[in-house]
C-alpha cells in the first residue's frame, strides 16, 4: 500500500510542476513612442525548414545583424494544425507587445475549414513583405505542354487526373490550383486532390501516381534543371525574374485570368498597442528596404510586397471573401 | 568515370584538416545529445544550424550530417541503459538492450550496440557510395499502393512481436491504430477525436507515446517493486567483452539487416524506425531459438542497431539525390541545407560533387570516430547506473519532460506524457506487450493515407493493389508470413 502511495505522490509531484510552468507575462500598454524594453519572440506556427520557418527566421537575423532591433529576437517554431496551435497561443498573448507571428494564405484558408477557431481578425496585421507564388508542374514526359491542354482533359474526364498537394484540401496547395482551374472553366467540384503531408507529392509525379504537383516555385526549380519535370505555369501577375524560373509561362499569359499570391507577413496578438504596431510597421519597412534582405529575397526567389498595417488589413478581408465564395462552391466552407 | 573523380574529390574533402576536425566535432556533439534520453537527431540538428551561419558550406554539411548520425549512434545508449528511447529509430533496441543491461551486462550491451551501429553504418556507407546514383530511381519508384502494401507487411508481424498472448498483443496494436488517428485527417481536413482541443490538432507525437510507455512506465514499475532494487544485478557493468560466440551470433544479423536497413531507408517514410522493428522481427522469425528474443538476446539488439544506422545512411540518397526529405529529422537537414545555400536535388552530384561526394566520404571516417569515442566511454556512460535509484529515476523523468517539451514548447504534450506513462503502467501491471501499440502507431498512420491516396487515385477501384506489381509482390510477400505460422503449427501438430 505504501509503494502505491509514493506512486501517487510522485503522479501529483510531476502534475504540479507542469501545471505550473508557462504562464505569460503582463501586457504592457502605453502610448506614444515605444520601444522594445525585452526580447521579442516570433512565432512560426510551423516546424524547422519550412517557409514561414525560413521567413521568420531571415527576418530576425537581418534584424539583429543590420541593428535594426537592439533587443533580442527568439524564434519559436510551434507546429500543429497547420498553424492553428501558434495561433491559439498568440491569441492568449493578448495586448502584447513582445510576441509576433509570421503568416500567409492558411491564417484566412484554415479558419474557414472550421479547423482554427482564430483567423485574421482575431489578430493585429503587422506588416506583409513578400510574395511568392504557386507553380503547377507534370513529369517531364507527360503529354501536357501547357495549363490549357491539361485543363482541356480535365473538363474532359475529371477523373483521369490527380493533383497532389502538401496540405489538405481547402487548404493552399489545394486552393491555389483551384482557383486557376476554375478560371479556365474545369468543374471544380470534380478535381481530384490527394494530400502528401509526408513532403511525397514530388515522389508521386516522379513515379506517375499522381498527374499534377501543385507547390510553391521555389520547390520545382532543381527538378525542372535537372530536366525531370516541367511547370505548366505560375500563378503570378507577371512572369518571375531570375534563372530557370523566367521560363515558367503564368496562367495570364496562358488566357486564364486569375492569379493566386502567397503572401507573407507578420502579426501580433489581439489588441496590440498603437504605438507598438506603429513601431514595428516601420521596423518591417526598413527591414523590407535593406539590402541584407533584398539579397536574402533573391536567394529564395521571393518578391517584395509591404504593406502596412492598415493596407494589409484591408486585403486580408477581400482574400477572405474570394476564398470564402470558392470554398462554398467546392463544399468546403464550414 | 565522373563518380569515381568525384569519389576522389570527396576523399580530399573529408581527409583535409578542416573536414577531419568538424566530421569529429560533428559526431561528437551528435552521440552526446543522441545519448541524452528523449533527444536526438532532430534536436541535435537544430541546435548545430546556427553554429553552420558563415561556415563554408562543404565543411559545416559534412558536419552536420556528422551530428545526424552520430546522434542516431549514441541513441542507443538510453535505450539500453534506461529503457528511454531517445528517437523512434531505437525503441527496438531497448527490447533486449534493457534486459541485458539489467541482468548486469549493461556494458556488454553497449560494445554490442556500438560494433553494430559501426557495422551497419559503414557497410551502408559503402552502399551509398556504389549505388547512390541509381538508387534515386529506387526511393521514387514507391507510389502510394506500395507504400500500403509495405506498411500492411510491417503490420502482419506485429504478433511476433510479443510473447504470451497473441490477442493482448492485437489489443495493443488496436490501441495504437486508434490513437494516430487523432488530429487533423489529411486527405478531407476534417478533425478526428480532437474534442475541439487544438493541441491534439496535429495529433500526438511519438515521442510522447514511446516515452511515456517506456521510461515513464517503467519508473513506475521501479518504485512499485522497489523490493527489486535491492538485487543489485542492475548496478553492474560487467565485462564489455564480446566473445567470440557472441560475434558469431551477430554476424548474420549484422550482415543482413546492414543491406535491408539500408534498403528501407532509401525509401521515403520508411526510415530509421521501420528498418530497426522489421530487422528484429525478421530476425527473431528466422532465428533458432526465437524464445531467447526480449530477455537480453545478442541478435536482438544487434539487428536494430545496424539497421537504423544503415537506415540513416540510406536516408540520404533521397535527400542528396533527390532532395525529398523521407522524414521529419531529413526535413530538418534539408533546412540546413537551404540556410547554408546548399540546394540538394538532381543537380547536386554534378554541380558541388565535393559537397555530395564529400558527405559520403566523410561518413566513412565518422563511423570510425563513433566507435573509437564510444568503445573507451563506455565504462564511463554506464555509470550512469551506479547513480542512486532515486536520483537516477528522478534524471529519467526529467530527460523525459525535457525531450517532450522540445517538440513543440507545449505544456499540453507533458499531460499526455505522464497519461501514457500511466496507461503503460497499466498495460504492464495487466501484461499487455507495449511493442505492438508503438508499432502500429507508426505504421498505423502512413497505412491509413497510402490507402485512401491509392483510392483517390484509382477512383475507388481496390484492383490498383493487384496493379501495381511492388505492391502485389510486397502483399503476397505480407500473406506468406501470415500463413507462414499457421503451416508451422499445422506441422508440428501433425509431428505430435
Amino acid at each position: 500500500m505504501k509503494r502505491w502511495i509514493t506512486l501517487i505522490g510522485f503522479l501529483v509531484i510531476i502534475l504540479t510542476v507542469t501545471a505550473c510552468s508557462g504562464k505569460d507575462e503582463k501586457a504592457t500598454g502605453s502610448s506614444g513612442d515605444w520601444t522594445p524594453e525585452k526580447p521579442i519572440e516570433i512565432i512560426a506556427p510551423a516546424g524547422a525548414g519550412g517557409g514561414w520557418d525560413t521567413t521568420a527566421r531571415m527576418a530576425a537575423k537581418v534584424f539583429t545583424e543590420e541593428g535594426l532591433i537592439d533587443q533580442d529576437i527568439g524564434v519559436v517554431n510551434k507546429p500543429g494544425g497547420g498553424g492553428a496551435v501558434g495561433w491559439a497561443y498568440i491569441a492568449g498573448k493578448q495586448k502584447s507587445s513582445y510576441n509576433l507571428f509570421v503568416s500567409s494564405p492558411p491564417i484566412v484558408l484554415i479558419p474557414l475549414n472550421g479547423q482554427s477557431e482564430y483567423g485574421h481578425e482575431d489578430f493585429t496585421p503587422l506588416a506583409n513583405m513578400i510574395a511568392d507564388y504557386a507553380a503547377f508542374a507534370v513529369s517531364a514526359d507527360a503529354k501536357w505542354d501547357n495549363l490549357n491542354d491539361l485543363f482541356e482533359d480535365m473538363k474532359k474526364d475529371p477523373a483521369s487526373i490527380t493533383v497532389v498537394g502538401a496540405s489538405s484540401p481547402g487548404s493552399m496547395d489545394h486552393i491555389q490550383f483551384i482557383q486557376i482551374a476554375k478560371a479556365a472553366g474545369v468543374d471544380v467540384t470534380k478535381i481530384k486532390y490527394v494530400s502528401d503531408q509526408e513532403g511525397g507529392g514530388l515522389t508521386q509525379v516522379l513515379n506517375g501516381s499522381a498527374d499534377v504537383y501543385s507547390t510553391g516555385v521555389a520547390e520545382t526549380v532543381e527538378q525542372v534543371k535537372a530536366g525531370k519535370i516541367k511547370v505548366l505555369g505560375v500563378s503570378s501577375e507577371e512572369r518571375l525574374e531570375g534563372e530557370v524560373i523566367e521560363d515558367f509561362p503564368t496562367a495570364n499569359e496562358q488566357g486564364i485570368d486569375a492569379t493566386f499570391v502567397n503572401w507573407r507577413g507578420f502579426f501580433g496578438p489581439p489588441d496590440m498597442d498603437d504605438a507598438a504596431v506603429k513601431y514595428y510597421e516601420e521596423k518591417f519597412k526598413e527591414l523590407s528596404d535593406s539590402q541584407a534582405f533584398a539579397d536574402i529575397r533573391e536567394q529564395y526567389g521571393w518578391d517584395e510586397m509591404y504593406m502596412d498595417s492598415k493596407s494589409y488589413k484591408a486585403f486580408l478581408d477581400e482574400q477572405k471573401e474570394e476564398i470564402q465564395s470558392l470554398l462554398d462552391e467546392l463544399g468546403l466552407s464550414k | 568515370m565522373d563518380s569515381i573523380e568525384g569519389i576522389i574529390t570527396g576523399f580530399q574533402v573529408a581527409f583535409s584538416m578542416q573536414g577531419l576536425l568538424f566530421v569529429l566535432i560533428g559526431v561528437f556533439v551528435g552521440t552526446f545529445i543522441g545519448m541524452l534520453p528523449g533527444l536526438g537527431p532532430i534536436s541535435a540538428i537544430a541546435v548545430m544550424i546556427p553554429v553552420t551561419f558563415g561556415m563554408e558550406p562543404t565543411v559545416a554539411l559534412v558536419m552536420m550530417a556528422g551530428v545526424y548520425y552520430g546522434a542516431v549512434f549514441g541513441g542507443s545508449t538510453s535505450s539500453i541503459l534506461l529503457n528511454a528511447p531517445g528517437i523512434s529509430g531505437t525503441v527496438a533496441t531497448a527490447f533486449d538492450g534493457y534486459p541485458m543491461a539489467q541482468q548486469g551486462k549493461a556494458g556488454k550491451a553497449l560494445a554490442i550496440a556500438a560494433t553494430s551501429s559501426f557495422v551497419g553504418g559503414t557497410v551502408s556507407v559503402i552502399l551509398l557510395m556504389l549505388l547512390a546514383p541509381i538508387l534515386s530511381s529506387v526511393a521514387v519508384s514507391f507510389g502510394p499502393p506500395a507504400y500500403f502494401a509495405l506498411m500492411f507487411m510491417g503490420l502482419t508481424l506485429i504478433t511476433s512481436l510479443s510473447e504470451g498472448s497473441t490477442i493482448k498483443a492485437l489489443i495493443s496494436a488496436v490501441i495504437g491504430f486508434m490513437v494516430v488517428t487523432i488530429g487533423i485527417d489529411a486527405q478531407t481536413g476534417t478533425q478526428r477525436f480532437t474534442f475541439g482541443n487544438v493541441n491534439l490538432l496535429e495529433g500526438l507525437d511519438f515521442l510522447v507515446i514511446a516515452l511515456g510507455l517506456f521510461a515513464l512506465a517503467e519508473v513506475c514499475t521501479l518504485i512499485i517493486n522497489r523490493k527489486d532494487l535491492s538485487m543489485d544485478n542492475a548496478h553492474k557493468l560487467g565485462s564489455l567483452k564480446i566473445t567470440k560466440q557472441e560475434f558469431k551470433e551477430m554476424r548474420g544479423p549484422m550482415s543482413r539487416q546492414s543491406i535491408l536497413g539500408f534498403l528501407l531507408g532509401v525509401l521515403p517514410g520508411a526510415g530509421a524506425t521501420i528498418a530497426s522493428f522489421i530487422a528484429y522481427i525478421t530476425e527473431k522469425r528466422i532465428a533458432k531459438s526465437p524464445e531467447a528474443f526480449g530477455k537480453g538476446s545478442v541478435k536482438g539488439l544487434a539487428a536494430p542497431e545496424t539497421a537504423n544506422n544503415a537506415a540513416t545512411s540510406g536516408a540520404f540518397v533521397p535527400l542528396l539525390s533527390l532532395g525529398i526529405p523521407g522524414s521529419g529529422t531529413t526535413a530538418v537537414m534539408l533546412g540546413a541545407f537551404l540556410v547554408l545555400g546548399v540546394q540538394p536535388g538532381p543537380l547536386l552530384m554534378t554541380d558541388r560533387p565535393e559537397i555530395f561526394w564529400g558527405i559520403i566520404a566523410s561518413m566513412y571516417i565518422g563511423n570510425v570516430f563513433l566507435l573509437i569515442l564510444n568503445l573507451p566511454l563506455i565504462p564511463y556512460i554506464a555509470k550512469i547506473l551506479k547513480i542512486p535509484r532515486p536520483l537516477l529515476i528522478s534524471l529519467v523523468i526529467m530527460f523525459s519532460i525535457i525531450g517532450v517539451y522540445a517538440i513543440s514548447f507545449n505544456t499540453f504534450d507533458l499531460y499526455m506524457l505522464l497519461l501514457f506513462g500511466v496507461i503503460g503502467f497499466f498495460m504492464r501491471l495487466f501484461s499487455f506487450p507495449a511493442p505492438p501499440l508503438i508499432l502500429a502507431f507508426i505504421l498505423g498512420g502512413m497505412m491509413e493515407q497510402a490507402f485512401r491516396q491509392s483510392l483517390t487515385i484509382s477512383n475507388g477501384s481496390l484492383m490498383i493493389f493487384v496493379q501495381d506489381p511492388l505492391a502485389l509482390t510486397l502483399l503476397i510477400i505480407a500473406l506468406l508470413s501470415l500463413a507462414f505460422p499457421l503451416i508451422q503449427q499445422i506441422r508440428r501438430s501433425k509431428r505430435a
